[in-house]
């Protein structure tokens, strides 16, 4: 564009170039050192990530092949659509489970979302900002609770309070399970959602002020709807991770192979009735394969998921 | 460069391999050495992992470990080579009821280990006949009145198949006869522990237990038959529901695991740590 004022500028770049190849007395330039490195690093990068992929294949694979193998004495039909699970005398229904799962993770998520939701509306909107940073830390926390703590807690608190406010026998079942599930996932529904909300543009909100809505109006009609995809990405991971909750599951639910048509009856899912059983049959038998094929339809469950996760956060980008 | 490193990398491995090779190779020799592996029944964990100090001391060449993941699985690791010892609260040697037997491997006894049926404080009932028994784990008889104790409801809790306990209490106190396995009165728990809080934080509840885990004043263990559950009453022959604790071994046990085996069996053993842990010496049967 302009004169250059010296021609010194001109040959540093070529300097630059000659020192790349210029030898510092080792055999190697130090040109072609870098690339090895470079090439070494993404060699070593790439391998991880092969490694990675190959490790969750083989997990599948190992699974599913050895979940296929109950099909050889189980019908499809029996093993989706019975719900007569009785190992002992060959009957592999496992409906139950499966509608166990479904209907304990529905329950889990009707009692979470509005509450976590309706936390994240308040720590975002609502808190000053030295409780905000008190409030975040501490649901940061919660998340690291290991589940078993939480199973022990809904045991020998939860339970009891339970069985002395509506009268039943046992207090084991659904609702005991869904509640312990909702404390767990409270804090990773909320803080997401929470950041999903922080992240909508301050102007959104000015815009709403400015034409007169209230700040209830403001959250419900503007902030809400553009935080949808985020606050959606929560809710999936909040049930991602209480599809596959098993300690704490197995402690409150009651492990009992019966339909769960009611929310005080003992019942069981999918991971529960695996961790019940997996370790008490034989290597080679049918029920091992059932049991294998029930891990496999979970895997299968939370790689939808995922895979929802992924679509819906594409959805976020374009927007 | 590039090969140089993984030569090494490869020297390293070998290495690794090979002195975890020889370990397990290496047999008994005049002075004892090798590697055991135990695995099976958690009712049996802490004899094993008190015996395995005492033992290590004597012969310190010894590598021992050991874990607990059920009854079942004991000679099951045994059948796949994964363990030299599967410990189990059955005889797995012959068939009981739901495991056929495994054949080969050889029954070791160790111990033996008294159940008993608990129930909570809350029931009014401390005698229960076999009769009666059977009428509530298999879910004929649903409240405590019957039995002779308040009017409430039965709670049935039972250990998931393939616990050894269940094993022993189906065949020895319901001589035989099935559990129930569904009702809203019902439900299954995975270990003693869970068994001894499932109890005690139940009104009305029922199960079963390994007589050292019973305990406190919010459960107590029942007599079967107008008798008591005591060491005293099982090494009498009046209580029958115990039974012998038992290492599978695959054929007849040679060098280490022999020599480990021994340990326990002996008088020492027997008469010491193992009475101190709540179990009964086998010496005490006869």
């Amino acid at each position: 564009m302009m004169e250059v004022p010296s021609s010194g500028t001109v040959y540093s770049g070529e300097e630059l170039g000659r020192s790349l190849e210029g030898s510092s007395g080792k055999v190697f330039s130090r040109k072609a050192r870098l690339s090895f490195y470079n090439r070494t690093f993404k060699i070593v990068c790439i391998a991880s990530a092969v490694f990675v992929c190959l490790i969750l294949f083989s997990i599948l694979f190992m699974m599913g092949r050895t979940g296929i193998l109950t099909f050889e004495t189980v019908s499809f039909k029996t093993f989706f659509f019975s719900t007569d699970w009785v190992p002992e005398n060959d009957q592999f229904g496992a409906f139950i489970f499966i509608f166990g799962t479904l209907a304990l993770t529905l329950l889990t998520m009707i009692i979470s979302v509005p509450l976590s939701v309706i936390i994240a509306i308040f720590l975002s909107e609502m808190t000053p900002s030295w409780l905000k940073n008190a409030l975040r830390p501490i649901l940061d926390l919660l998340v690291g609770i290991p589940s078993v703590v939480y199973g022990f807690l809904g045991m020998t608190v939860l339970i009891p309070m339970l069985r002395s406010v509506t009268g039943t026998n046992m207090g084991d079942g659904i609702l005991a399970a869904a509640i312990v599930l909702t404390i767990m996932v409270l804090p990773t529904i909320s803080r997401i959602t929470d950041d999903s909300i922080v992240a909508v543009p301050k102007k959104f909100r000015d815009a709403s002020y400015a034409l007169g809505s209230t700040r209830f109006q403001t959250i419900v009609r503007v902030v809400i709807p553009a935080a949808k995809s985020g606050i959606m990405y929560a809710v999936i991971l909040g049930m991602a991770r209480a599809i596959g909750e098993t300690m704490a599951v197995v402690m409150v639910i009651g492990n009992t192979p019966q339909l769960a048509n009611a929310l005080f009856k003992p019942t069981s899912v999918l991971t529960s009735n695996i961790v019940m059983q997996i370790s008490n049959v034989e290597f080679d038998s049918t029920w091992n394969y059932a049991l294998y094929m029930m891990g496999f339809l979970l895997l299968i469950i939370s790689l939808i998921m995922i895979v929802a996760v992924r679509l819906i956060q594409g959805r976020g980008v374009k927007q | 460069m590039k090969s140089k490193w993984v030569r090494n990398v490869g020297l390293a491995v070998m290495a690794i391999s090979l002195s975890f090779g020889s370990v397990s190779a290496v047999s008994a020799s005049s002075k004892l050495s090798g590697r055991i592996v135990v695995n099976g029944s958690s009712a049996l964990l802490p004899l094993t992992l008190q015996a395995a100090n005492e033992f290590k001391k004597l012969n310190p060449k010894v590598k021992i470990s050991a874990s607990a993941a059920g009854s079942v699985t004991g000679p099951q690791a045994v059948r796949k080579g994964i363990a030299d010892i599967g410990a189990c609260d059955w005889d797995a040697s012959t068939a009981v009821p739901g495991f056929s037997a495994f054949t080969g491997q050889v029954a070791n006894k160790v111990a033996v280990e008294p159940f008993a049926a608990v129930a909570n404080s809350s029931s009014g009932v401390s005698d229960l006949s076999t009769s009666q028994l059977q009428g509530i784990f298999s879910g004929k008889i649903t409240n405590w009145k019957d039995v002779g104790g308040k009017d409430q409801d039965i709670v049935v809790v039972n250990r998931a198949f393939g616990s050894g306990t269940r094993v022993n209490f189906q065949l020895k106190a319901l001589m035989g006869t099935d559990f129930m396995t569904k009702g809203s009165n019902y439900k299954e728990v995975k270990s003693s522990g869970d068994m001894k809080t499932a109890i005690e934080t139940t009104p009305g509840a029922i199960g079963y237990i390994d007589l050292v885990y019973v305990s406190g004043s919010k459960m107590q263990a029942v007599k079967i038959n107008h008798i008591a559950p005591t060491a005293a009453n099982v090494i009498n022959g009046s209580y029958k529901v115990w039974s012998y604790g038992y290492y599978m071994t695959k054929g007849k046990p040679t060098g280490a695991v022999k020599a480990f085996i021994d340990y326990i069996q002996s008088t020492k053993f027997q008469e010491g740590s193992l009475k101190k842990l709540k179990f009964i010496p086998l010496s005490a049967m006869k």
